[in-house]
């Protein structure tokens, strides 16, 4: 379901708000079909809010954020697909490891895209989350 | 009752005697109080979301455990709504998605703000709020629609015409979900007379019966008839007004013609962003079933 709105309804996210009413559907789409994931998403926010400067927010296109310094480290919507912004040299090499995949929009850039779906998921999730965390805190 | 319960539960009681109290308030200062508003269907949800994570605001809510206690928000208000409102079940059903969605948004809203306990903020919000809700109760709302659908038939526009006017009773199934799901669909028409300004009639699944009158009579080309009485149905009472009708016949040349099928209709629900999407599903709708009969109708020997 998010594929084809993404693909087919994607420029409907410049409407202000909006974004952020699907995401709540998916919240409720989620809450159906897999509610833990809710629950996964919850242990994320917590662990990365323990990181130091680290808030929280709504992603302007639908979705929970995480900045450091506020700067966007990555953001989850609520089916569990983790984007985030990685330099070129590290997306490479972790594309090479299979898990994560090229950016559902962004293509040829440092974004990546990590459905989160098992609970292991949940720990590689904080892991890329780590990175980012680290790639901003060098730029700093 | 343990704590955490007891506040569940005040929860649920304040957060829909708030909802209810601002429909009142609304149909006490609106210019036009048959008009269900923007801030009925998303600044209440909203405040109700809020509302019910005040009384939370001691404990820690998970965002699964939110989304449930939204759920629950919303099923208490729709059944109110169903006791209280004279609102029917499809009509509620259409509506529920959106209560859901803005219940859930207010949680979330509230969840971060009184997490924040920064009065400051949870003051000025909620007062943006209140403030939206009665500049929207004090504007103006109007919306009219028209859709248009059209299909072949394998007929002349003189076969077309006597189906058009009038037509035998349709005994096939509906296809359209939400007429499967009990929503009354027109099966019949019929008309005291083939010429301008003659009653038409249009009868539904359950009975329910249209009245029109013919405000255009071009025979073989063009049917135009206004929608003037409807029916005090529970699933569209208030929400949407059919204005006007018309079928238009184009002669192909080759034996066909193609059918027009135009309906005009005034919604009373806002957002329209919302709305409108159901109101020209279910017109579309109406239109196939109708124009489909007909050419069924034209095209049997």
């Amino acid at each position: 379901m998010f594929s084809f709105t993404v693909k087919y309804f994607g420029f409907l996210k410049f409407v202000p708000g909006l974004a952020i009413v699907f995401d709540a559907w998916l919240k409720i789409h989620t809450l159906i079909t897999k509610p833990i994931l809710l629950d996964w998403i919850d242990l994320i926010e917590t662990r990365m809010l323990s990181l130091p400067n680290t808030t929280t927010h709504n992603h302007k296109y639908g979705g929970l954020q995480f900045d450091r310094y506020q700067t966007e480290i990555g953001h989850i919507h609520s089916n569990g697909l983790l984007d985030m912004l990685l330099t070129r040299k590290i997306k490479a090499n972790l594309m090479q490891q299979g898990r994560i995949l090229d950016h559902h929009s962004f293509k040829n850039t440092g974004w990546i895209s990590f459905y989160i779906r098992t609970e292991g998921d949940v720990q590689y999730a904080l892991e890329l989350l780590q990175l980012g965390y680290e790639r901003i805190g060098e730029r700093e | 009752m343990n704590k955490p319960e007891l506040a569940k539960f005040k929860g649920y009681v304040a957060a829909n005697l708030v909802a209810f109290a601002l429909i009142g308030l609304s149909k006490l200062i609106m210019a036009d109080p048959n008009v269900f508003i923007y801030a009925e269907f998303v600044i209440i949800p909203m405040l109700m979301g809020v509302v019910y994570t005040w009384f939370m605001r001691k404990y820690v809510i998970s965002t699964r455990a939110l989304a449930w206690a939204s759920c629950v928000n919303c099923f208490i208000a729709i059944v109110l709504s169903a006791a209280f409102l004279r609102e029917g079940i499809i009509c509620l059903f259409i509506v529920s998605p959106l209560l859901l969605c803005f219940v859930l948004l207010g949680g979330l809203l509230g969840r971060y703000i009184f997490r924040r306990n920064n009065n400051t903020l949870n003051v000025s919000l909620v007062s943006l709020m209140l403030l939206a809700f009665v500049a929207d109760s004090l504007s103006g709302h109007h919306y009219e629609n028209e859709v248009t659908d059209t299909i072949t038939i394998n007929a002349p526009p003189a076969e077309v015409w006597k189906h058009v006017v009038a037509y035998r009773r349709n005994t096939s199934p509906s296809k359209y979900w939400l007429f499967k799901a009990g929503m009354p669909s027109p099966v019949e028409s019929t008309a005291e007379g083939y010429y301008l300004g003659a009653k038409r009639k249009c009868i539904f699944s359950n009975g329910y019966v249209f009245d029109e009158k013919i405000v255009t009579y071009d025979e073989n080309k063009n049917l135009t008839f206004d929608i003037t009485h409807q029916p005090l149905d529970p699933e569209i009472m208030g929400h949407i007004d059919i204005l006007r009708g018309q079928f238009l016949l184009k002669d192909n040349g080759n034996n066909t013609t193609t059918l027009i099928g135009n309906s005009w209709y005034r919604l009373y629900v806002f957002p329209v962003w919302y709305y409108d999407i159901w109101a020209q599903s279910i017109t579309r709708n109406v239109h196939l079933r109708v124009m489909e009969h007909i050419k069924q109708l034209s095209e049997t020997k």
